[in-house]
């Protein structure tokens, strides 16, 4: 059934980049170039069949409701050049399938960045950084990822290409290349991103400091936010997780321990430390041993390993609702190690991570009904859960699909009510 | 079929009751127009508007809002929203008639949420009311446009506007945590997410920018800081224009946020007059004299400077006009026709005497302005850097003659539109690397027919804005329209070619419109889908933003 669609994307791309997925009506594609992705496009979209995208940093393929509708499970592995860097202007053509990590490899030696995001996000490729939304992707320094775009090219779902153009900002309409950021492939395929980089950072400065309580390191880390303060990293530990790793730090139960690292020119970065250093003062908590901090930053940059197991449940909340969201999860999962992270001015993120009494990470139907407790929870007292959107404007979207892409080829299992 | 105002009329009063819907010809002239400088050409001719709405209506929330967009779809008539009417480009023009909302009666500022600095701010609130509130609170919300006391914070949330501390604040687009909006097909929707990470596109930047062709935003929440505990602002000094940019550039990369940087050409510095230079003699026949302007109590917004009279000749336009005159009489009895016929002369009289002022070097004004701690050390780094890159500090004197004289310069516009002469800017924005190629092209461009002055403000790391101001003659209205819609094609063409954006705050209306598909090229494809999903029968102020209209265009 997908035997001739499959020879004609082969004579496009090549038979060494067309494979049969076992037992599925599907067929995984890696273009070599913008241009045979977009035939690969037009070709499937006339096949009648769908257009699936994959890679690091997408979500697994939704084909529910796909029924055995044929699909091209389309990666851009191969799309991995860097098509300008203009120093300059501090702006980096990337092909999609470059990964954030690779990226920040060619850009290190050049004294550039992606900026100060989660290590932990840059494993994913630029056309899964953008193409996704998920809490976290955000910087105390930079903003959210989506900001650093400043322009994108994408394939619609007729094989046409698009490039939005590139200026600092402009009043010319809506920013057009978010109707693709965030849209998981439904809108267009992106094949490249024009994005905004930074300097690295000319001094560093970690700090580690203990609180009386999750509360006042919350209210710590937002009274210095507010100062504009802006930390290239800030998590906070609470009592059950610092245990197992800052055991030497001794927190008491319902303590927690602060840990911070601030950067840029060396004045501004020591400025930042300041006012996070008064703004735990200020909630009654005391500077703790600096080699914390430092072991912290090293398991962020991976040079050590972080003990196991993973957190494995997330939610977000705005600096209104963080409190209450971290006290709600955290009477819901008594065994759980929780940290918070990911701050900025408009909320963060508390990470769980669900263990047996024993430590052991929970499994299957216990792993489960334990997430449904935490959803519950934290969903009850105003936190947001990973994925989640709000679908008043699905009608809108869907029309938006409808008319870009009539025969439903753009990834037809995303972005839609389940 | 096309409703008849009568009925319109009924129909709304249905709505809103009978004392606020207007049908009145003043009211419906009044309403036919913004602050585009073309539609001026034509009322300084005394001509009467072809454009008219067909009613003018004053909702006062979100439900009569929705019932009035949803009568429109039923009677097939246009809609288009109105705020302060202070934009320049003719987006409230009614093309194909229709009803005008007017905002300005929801204008209620909601409330405050300490924790998530935040605000819920009705559309029609004016802005100087918006920040005057927030002052006093004890926050700001950081845009400071020239029209802040004529325009609506819905105005700016439509067109994108960006202040005059935008550097730092970031445009209006960079302050949205979410809008609600009336969409074309009469439906209240809201875009305010769970924080910004959340599954799918971003709507409200998809809103955002829409100039009243989605539908209208009938309020906003909005992301507050605290107001400033200090402001630093300080003069600099350039060899050039290229000087200039290279010491901002190197300011925005290494991370610093000035709140403002203005970089000014050689004859925006010369008309400027800033502080109390010697100038030589060449300069001493152009000087206006003004004097100093104190600086102003410390709020955020001094108090509006009173209405221009017919006699005030001290802002920078006159002095640009001045000078557009001068040169005139400069070539001795010459018919005015023939200045016309050989614009480049006018340029090259007024280039001369520019350029002897101008050995002196560009004008730079940088503002810092913040938390305490912060803004003292981010301070010291800029001046730093500043100096670093070659810029001679000039003391705090002339960056305090500009806080105290920001607003005035926009408000004396019609004064310069007597005897034949027009002004109008074209604000445009690319990347540090090409900036300098698009300074050359659009002045180069527009510098055939008028006389032209630039700034460059609003920089970001990976480039910068820059702001032209063009004065030009023509003898009658015709010549007029001709001459002023062939400087903006060549203008706009030229940032084009270098890759540059068409606008960077003023937005798109009716002025830029027929050069939208230059701009986005195939992403207009976008655009026109986005346009097809919210406002499906095109009654959403048609024929803007470079969307077809062929419903109405037909007719
Ligand atoms: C003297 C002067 C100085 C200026 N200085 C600046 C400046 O510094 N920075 C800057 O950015 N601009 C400036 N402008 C331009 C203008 O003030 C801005 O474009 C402003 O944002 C327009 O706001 P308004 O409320 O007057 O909108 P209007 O002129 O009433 O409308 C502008 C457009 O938005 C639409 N619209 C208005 N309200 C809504 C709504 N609630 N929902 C949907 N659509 C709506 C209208 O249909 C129209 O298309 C200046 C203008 C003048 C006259």
């Amino acid at each position: 059934m997908t035997v001739e669609l499959a020879s004609a994307l082969a004579a496009v791309v090549g038979a060494d980049h067309v494979r049969t997925i076992y037992g599925q009506p599907a067929l995984a594609v890696t273009p070599g170039s913008p241009t045979e992705l977009a035939d690969v496009v037009r070709i499937t979209a006339d096949a009648g069949a769908a257009v699936v995208p994959v890679g690091a940093g997408f979500r697994a393929a939704r084909v529910r409701g796909l029924g055995d509708r044929r699909r091209v499970h389309l990666s851009s592995e191969r799309l991995d050049q860097v098509v300008q860097l203009d120093e300059t202007s501090m702006l980096c053509h990337a092909q999609a399938g470059l990964t954030g990590a690779a990226l920040e490899k060619i850009l290190a030696p050049r004294g550039l960045s992606l900026g100060d995001y989660p290590p932990g996000i840059l494993s994913s490729s630029i056309g899964g950084l953008i193409g996704v939304r998920t809490p976290g992707k955000s910087s105390a320094r930079h903003g959210f990822f989506e900001e650093a775009v400043a322009g994108v090219s994408a394939v619609l779902a007729d094989g046409r290409t698009i490039h939005t153009r590139v200026a600092p900002r402009r009043s010319t309409g809506p920013d057009l290349a978010r109707a693709l950021c965030g849209s998981e492939g439904t809108i267009g395929y992106i094949t490249a991103a024009v994005l905004r980089l930074h300097r690295r950072p000319e001094a560093r400065l970690l700090a580690a400091y203990r609180l009386p309580s999750v509360d006042a390191a919350i209210a710590a880390a937002f009274l210095a936010l507010r100062e504009e303060c802006a930390p290239a990293g800030l998590r906070i530990v609470d009592a059950s997780e610092a245990r197992l790793h800052f055991p030497e730090a001794g927190l008491a139960d319902g303590q927690a321990l602060l840990v911070a690292c601030t950067a840029g020119p060396t004045d501004l970065a020591a400025c930042d430390r300041d006012l996070i250093a008064s703004a735990v003062a200020a909630e009654g908590g005391a500077a703790a041993d600096l080699g914390l901090a430092e072991r912290w930053w090293r398991r962020r940059l991976g040079t050590e390993p972080t003990p196991e197991p993973a957190p494995s449940f997330q939610a977000s909340a705005g600096p209104g609702q963080l409190v209450a969201a971290y006290h709600a999860i955290r009477r819901a999962l008594p065994a759980a190690r929780l940290h918070v992270s990911r701050f900025d001015l408009d909320g963060a993120v508390v990470f769980a991570t669900l263990v047996d009494e024993h430590g052991d990470a929970l499994e299957g139907d216990a792993l489960t009904a334990t997430v449904a407790r935490a959803e519950a929870a934290a969903t009850a007292a105003g936190a947001w859960l990973l994925g989640a959107r709000p679908t008043a404007l699905d009608p809108y979207l869907k029309a938006l699909r409808a008319q870009l892409d009539p025969r439903g080829v753009m990834n037809p299992g995303a972005l839609t009510e389940s | 079929m096309v409703a008849d105002a009568d009925r319109v009329r009924r129909e709304l009063e249905g709505i809103v009751g009978p004392r606020r819907v207007s049908v009145r010809p003043g009211d419906l002239d009044t309403y036919a127009r913004d602050m585009w400088p073309r539609l001026l050409l034509a009322r300084r001719a005394g001509a009467t508007p072809t454009m008219l709405p067909t009613a003018v209506v004053w909702p006062e929330s979100v439900r009569e809002v929705a019932a009035i967009v949803r009568l429109a779809r039923n009677l097939g008539v246009p809609i288009i929203p109105y705020g302060g009417g202070s934009g320049v480009c003719g987006g409230v023009v009614p093309r194909f008639g229709g009803i005008t909302i007017d905002t300005k009666r929801m204008a209620a500022l909601r409330g405050i949420r300490a924790s998530d600095q935040v605000v819920d701010v009705e559309a029609g609130l004016s802005g100087e009311r918006f920040e005057r509130e927030l002052t006093r609170r004890g926050y700001t919300f950081g845009n400071f446009p020239s029209s802040i006391y004529c325009s609506t914070v819905g105005g700016w949330l439509a067109t994108r506007a960006a202040g005059q501390l935008s550097t730092k604040y970031g445009k209006v687009e960079d302050r949205v945590a979410g809008l609600t909006l009336v969409t074309g097909t009469g439906e209240v929707v809201d875009t305010d997410g769970p924080r910004r990470a959340i599954g799918g596109p971003d709507w409200t930047q998809l809103v955002l920018g829409s100039e009243g062709t989605l539908g209208i935003i009938t309020s906003a929440r909005l992301r507050l800081s605290p107001a400033p505990q200090l402001k630093v602002f300080r003069g600099f000094e350039v060899d050039n224009v290229a000087a200039g940019v290279e010491a901002l550039r190197r300011v925005l990369q290494r991370g610093l946020k000035p709140a403002v940087v203005r970089l000014y050409d050689e004859l925006d510095t010369f008309v400027n007059s800033f502080g109390h230079h010697h100038h030589d003699e060449a300069a001493a026949e152009f000087r206006h004299t003004h004097a100093p302007v104190p600086l102003p109590g410390e709020g955020a917004l001094p108090p509006l400077p009173p209405p221009p009279r017919a006699t005030d000749d001290d802002g920078p336009l006159e002095r640009l006009l001045g000078m557009v005159r001068k040169a005139r009489h400069g070539l001795r009895g010459d018919a005015f026709t023939a200045v016309l016929d050989r614009p480049r002369l006018i340029n090259r009289v007024v280039g001369t005497v520019a350029e002897k002022i101008a050995r002196k070097g560009c004008k730079l004004i940088i503002g810092l302005e913040g938390a305490r701690l912060r803004t003292e050390v981010e301070a010291a780094l800029t001046f730093a850097e500043l100096e670093r890159a070659g810029a001679r500090d000039q003391g705090e004197e002339p960056g305090r003659a500009w806080l105290a004289r920001r607003y005035a310069v926009s408000y004396k516009m019609s004064p310069v539109f007597r005897d034949g002469a027009f002004v109008d800017t074209m604000e445009v924005a690319t990347s540090w690397a090409t900036l300098l190629d698009l300074y050359h092209s659009v002045r180069t461009a527009l510098g055939k027919h008028a006389v032209v002055m630039a700034h460059f403000s609003h920089a970001y790391p990976e480039g910068c804005s820059i702001y032209f101001t063009f004065a030009a003659h023509a003898p009658d209205r015709g010549a007029s329209e001709r001459l002023y819609d062939q400087i903006w094609k060549d203008g706009l063409e030229a940032a084009t070619r270098v890759g540059a954006t068409i606008s960077h705050h003023h937005g798109v209306g009716m002025l830029r419109a027929p050069y939208m598909a230059g701009e986005h090229r195939e992403a207009m494809a976008i655009l026109t889908a986005l346009k097809h999903s919210f406002d499906p029968d095109d009654i959403m102020n048609p024929g803007k933003l470079g969307l077809a209209a062929r419903r109405w265009e037909a007719r």
